[in-house]
């Protein structure tokens, strides 16, 4: 078993915030046309990687330069596997995830790319990462990147965000997908639907007059409902629900 | 004989039928059928095609009935018949295939158009220690925040408890006495 998908399915820096907290001990491999690369992942801290061409093995690049290598690649399919030997292999990489997805990100001119999965617009509303507390690691982020950041918590839309730093939108959600990649901030998920009135509610309880109510539904998904089945929607009441929980609590 | 129905949903190879057949009191009656296309037969060799279906006997007068909806998405003209008269959901979904993730939510989406019933979402496989967290897929599915995203461990008894436990004590806070 292993933890499996394309750069599409979910970002290498996704894939890096997820290493932090499990923290996770393992092998990321990856594979975008002739190249071949690894990651040593070691209590979600990357300790060592390399990029190698195939078929002749070439290295074409490691340690960190490596990792930010694979930082570019926009699509590649992915498998990472637990493995605690990692524990013990030497640190060859000198600086945390976070500061190498910052510097992928300063060679790269179109960030979408990077996280195909996240469509931010004006009317996006974001929120701080739960994901993002409680860790020590230092993120340094530039002066603009605080100015977006320190606004979050206030205006959790783009569109208020960039009125109130008086920054052009563009720039705005380029440095949002920026903060998003680092792990910072996220999109929050949009608000629920009011919950509709009890009686809306479509809750029943069936209540069949058969002896065998494991047939009587079998003859009621054929006949559409109407054959065998005597059907009646009563509200659900709490006591009912009580007895199911004490019944699984006791399974 | 009185009858509730929760419904366990999620897309292909998530472990609804698993999830069933370990709570069931019977055998569960599934209908799994070997998987035709050549790249779902990669993932796993038998898909159900029609449902799942497992009992657990609450008391003589009163049954909960666990209903498991075919996961391949070509299949979800089922769903509508499955989720009428539910008391409740689960959305199940395999925490190593991100690539499963868009299949997903609009499969929430397009539940949350059939029913109002309450759901929580099972973050399934987590016995992997490559899993993905469910706070991670929390943020991928965009679950808003009064829905509980839970690890879940379909093989073991004692997460599928759990699971429908926390599905039951949502639905009781939403019912009248
Ligand atoms: N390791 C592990 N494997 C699991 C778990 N749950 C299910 N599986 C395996 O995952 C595969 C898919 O499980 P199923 O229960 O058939 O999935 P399903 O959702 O019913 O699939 P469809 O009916 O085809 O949509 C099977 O090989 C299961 O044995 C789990 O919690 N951990
Ligand atoms: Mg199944």
């Amino acid at each position: 078993m292993a933890l499996e998908g394309t750069l599409r399915d979910m970002s290498l820096s996704d894939l890096f915030q997820v290493f932090r907290m499990g923290p996770k001990t393992g092998t990321l491999c990856l594979a975008c046309a002739d190249l071949r690369a690894i990651v040593y992942v070691a209590a979600g801290e990357l300790i060592d990687a390399a990029v190698v061409r195939f078929p002749d093995r070439t290295v074409i690049a490691a340690h960190d330069e490596a990792v930010i290598q694979m930082l570019l690649w926009d699509d590649a399919t992915f498998v990472f596997r637990h493995d605690p030997s990692v524990l013990h292999r030497p640190v060859r990489i000198r600086h945390n995830a976070e500061h190498l997805v910052l510097e992928s990100i300063k060679r790269r001119d179109d960030l979408r790319s990077m996280l195909p999965y996240h469509h931010v617009t004006l009317d996006t509303h974001l929120q701080l990462s739960p994901l993002a507390s409680g860790r020590e690691s230092s993120v340094s982020l530039s002066m603009q990147q605080w100015r977006i950041l320190s606004q979050v918590p206030h205006h959790s839309s783009v569109r208020a965000i960039s009125k109130a730093t008086r920054m052009p939108s563009d720039q705005v959600i380029r440095l949002v997908l920026e903060l998003m990649a680092i792990g910072l901030i996220e999109i929050a998920p949009a608000l629920q639907l009011a919950k509709q009135p009890l009686h809306h509610y479509e809750m029943a309880v069936t209540e069949t007059e058969d002896r065998a109510p494991h047939l009587a539904w079998a003859a009621s998904i054929h006949a559409n409902g109407q054959a065998g089945v005597h059907e009646r929607r009563l509200p659900v009441k709490r006591s009912l629900i009580d007895a199911v929980m004490r019944r699984v609590r006791g399974l | 004989m009185q009858i509730l129905k929760i419904v366990i949903t999620g897309p292909y190879a998530a472990g609804k039928s698993q999830f069933i057949r370990t709570i069931s009191d019977i055998e569960p009656v599934s209908t799994d059928y070997a998987v035709t296309l050549d790249e779902e037969r990669a993932l796993k060799r038998e898909t159900t095609v029609a449902l799942d279906f497992g009992t657990i006997a609450i008391n003589d007068r009163l049954s909960l009935y666990l209903f498991g909806t075919p996961g391949q998405e070509r299949f979800s003209f089922m769903w509508e018949h499955l989720a009428i008269g539910a008391i409740g959901y689960v959305v199940m979904v395999d925490s190593c295939r991100p690539a499963h993730f868009p299949e997903t939510q609009r499969l929430i989406a397009r539940f949350a158009e059939i029913t109002d019933a309450p759901f929580v979402v099972a973050a399934n496989k987590q016995d992997d220690q490559a899993a993905l967290p469910p706070s991670y897929i929390r943020r991928r599915l965009g679950v808003p925040a009064e829905t509980p995203v839970l690890p879940c461990v379909a093989t073991d008894r004692a997460s599928v408890k759990q699971v429908l436990l926390t599905l039951l004590q949502l639905i009781a806070t939403q019912v009248q006495d």
